[in-house]
């Protein structure tokens, strides 16, 4: 038994992936979740308009963190800010009593500064918006289409692609007489018409099954979905070209995978995070896809307000996918003939 | 007569400071079988590698059909790596479907001794069945040159008869065909061997050329166990065979001075493939 023990311990030494999932994951995790596993958020970004709006300014709990004060901003610019996710709180006083717009699209937020305007009583009424009952499943189930799109795009890409090698086949595409774009294309192209297709099922699951509301434009969100399945689907092939065999590919993406679910504003929202943290988030692309399904879904967002999001996956879906088909053409392709031809002529 | 199909000049291929193959030259003309043989480790499938274009060579000239192993070169061969290079997921049928669609030939014809398997799971066949599957694949669109790696590998030698009758006929029909093995009877049935050690070709020609320098001696005893420790002792490089020791590449003095008082009777008789390429693979370490 001793020398069995003492065979696993050497081989486990030797095995980094293994290793770093035995160590570093556990010490990471830990880090992020004690710093990112934060319901309570302590600042809200609030704006005030109205006459009345340097009085509120003065008497708002320190909760509110009032970055823009409008005197003749009207309801309708209220309600547009909302919409586009420029500010979390509006405080509205051209009525009598004020009233607070909450984006109940950012849960905790709206949840947090439900609490607080309880507080005060009877001067301020509260209008939550996009999730008037601050539904947990309206704000999970859009943010859930992305974490089923990162499931399909990373893991079910990288193992199948994986297998490829492993089986030896990889070797046989290449000799034959198949452009390295044919292969490219053709391998990933069932991925991601699969991954499209689940992305449509849990959409109209997610509506049916859960009411929660579709209000922005379908194509949008397509093409939103689309941008974002080019990155995960890139990062699928990119832990495909380091992997040799399949247990390795499912060691990466489970580590890749992990922060996006903790550090995307998926669970524990971004404004609640340390900046560091928070920053880390904002490096992932899961984070801006919930951004705009949640954005298209609840709040019925335009490309106006989702610019930031739908740009910063574009850039990483060009970076990441166009990395991963070069990595992969370079297995598939190698510079060989360039070489030979030159020693040849 | 035009361009060899297979023209490789002084190939090297360095892996850091270890050259897996060290300035190899080999040619493969139409209808000839060219056997590569060596030991596992001596360079056979990173020199295979290279000649397909899967792998830069870090030195010398390689030419495929006449010129840069590239697609279009590679259109015009069939490959049978080690491991097959078939999709286990798919059926018999599916699988020369896909490698018909691939090289745009017309449908591969199921072989006779796979009909029975025709919609079985690749995965789900026995390896005798494969090999033949791996080879009607590619042969399917009527290659000028097989490259096959250690194609019979692993199977009953009534299925490897089978395969060979596959080699010659596609030879007969003007295919050239490099093959690895380390089977000796195969190698026997090459038109031309390149013997590779240590990633050098320590000798290359028909069989009788490689065989044809070295001598063995048959050492005839009773007492064949000390026999063979005494040779091994003194360093001659001895083979066994059964109870039958055989000195290879040792003149019958040196073989007589180093059994010392042991009775035995010594014979001259040819050396075997086997025996030459172990006495070629001492002499070039």
């Amino acid at each position: 038994m001793k020398a069995m023990i003492l065979k696993e311990f050497r081989e486990l030494r030797r095995d980094k992936r293994t290793m770093a999932m035995l160590i570093v994951l556990p010490i990471v995790l830990l880090t992020i979740f004690g710093y990112a596993a934060n319901f309570t958020v302590d600042s809200i970004p609030t704006r005030v308009i109205g006459p009345g709006a340097d009085q509120v300014v003065a008497n708002a709990p320190d909760l509110f963190d009032i970055g823009e004060v409008d005197p003749d901003a009207t309801t309708d610019d209220a309600l547009a800010w909302m919409r586009d996710n420029a500010t979390e709180v509006v405080i509205d006083t051209t009525t009598q009593p004020p009233t607070a717009y909450v984006d109940g699209a950012s849960l905790f937020t709206a949840q947090s500064a439900s609490v607080a305007f309880a507080r005060m009583g009877d001067q301020v009424q509260v209008d939550i918006l996009f999730n008037p009952d601050l539904e947990t499943s309206w704000v999970m189930v859009p943010a859930l289409i992305g974490l089923i799109l990162t499931f399909i795009g990373t893991i079910i890409t990288s193992i199948g692609l994986v297998k490829e090698r492993q089986s030896g086949t990889l070797e046989q595409l290449a000799v034959m007489p198949l452009k390295p774009a044919d292969v490219i294309i053709g391998k990933i192209a069932p991925y991601f018409l699969l991954a499209s297709f689940d992305m449509l099922v849990v959409t109209l699951l997610g509506v049916w099954i859960f009411d929660v509301p579709f209000a922005g434009n379908p194509w949008l969100f397509a093409v939103g979905a689309g941008i974002f399945l080019f990155v995960v689907l890139g990062i699928g092939v990119l832990i495909s070209t380091v992997s040799q065999t399949q247990a390795q590919a499912i060691q990466l993406a489970i580590m890749l995978l992990l922060p996006q679910i903790l550090l995307s504003g998926f669970i524990f929202p971004l404004d609640a995070m340390p900046t560091a943290i928070a920053a880390i988030g904002r490096c992932l692309p899961l984070t801006y896809f919930v951004e705009i399904a949640q954005g298209i879904f609840l709040r019925g967002a335009g490309l106006g307000a989702l610019w930031i999001p739908f740009a910063v996956l574009t850039g990483m879906a060009l970076l990441v996918f166009s990395a991963a088909v070069l990595r992969f053409r370079r297995d598939l392709a190698p510079s060989v003939h360039r070489r030979a031809t030159s020693k040849a002529a | 007569m035009g361009a060899p199909l297979i023209r490789a000049t002084d190939v090297t291929r360095r892996f850091g400071d270890l050259a897996a193959v060290d300035k190899v030259s080999i040619t493969v003309e139409p209808g000839e079988i060219v056997g590569l043989l060596g030991a596992n480790g001596a360079g056979k499938t990173t020199l295979i590698r290279m000649i397909l274009g899967l792998l830069p060579p870090t030195d010398g000239e390689l030419q495929l059909m006449g010129r840069a192993p590239d697609r279009e070169a590679r259109a015009r061969l069939g490959y049978v790596p080690q491991g097959l290079g078939l999709w286990d997921d798919l059926t018999v049928e599916e699988n020369l479907a896909f490698v018909d669609e691939a090289f745009g030939s017309r449908a591969t014809a199921v072989p006779e001794a796979l009909a029975s398997s025709r919609e079985s799971l690749v995965g789900g066949i026995g390896l005798g069945r494969q090999r033949q599957l791996a080879f009607a694949a590619a042969l399917g669109h009527g290659p000028e040159l097989l490259v096959l790696d250690e194609p019979t590998s692993g199977v009953d030698p009534l299925s490897r008869a089978r395969l060979w009758d596959t080699i010659h006929a596609s030879a007969d029909a003007g295919a050239g065909v490099l093959v690895t093995t380390h089977y000796m009877q195969e190698a026997e049935q090459c038109d031309r061997l390149v013997l590779m050690s240590q990633g050098v070709a320590v000798a290359s020609g028909q069989l009788a050329d490689i065989v044809g320098g070295t001598t063995a001696l048959a050492v005839r005893t009773e007492r064949w166990q000390d026999a063979f420790a005494a040779l091994d002792d003194a360093g001659v490089l001895v083979m066994l065979s059964g109870t039958h020791v055989r000195a290879v590449d040792a003149s019958p003095e040196r073989v007589r001075s180093a059994l010392g008082t042991l009775e035995a009777a010594l014979e001259e008789v040819p050396a075997t493939l086997e025996e030459a390429m172990v006495a070629r693979e001492r002499s070039a370490t």
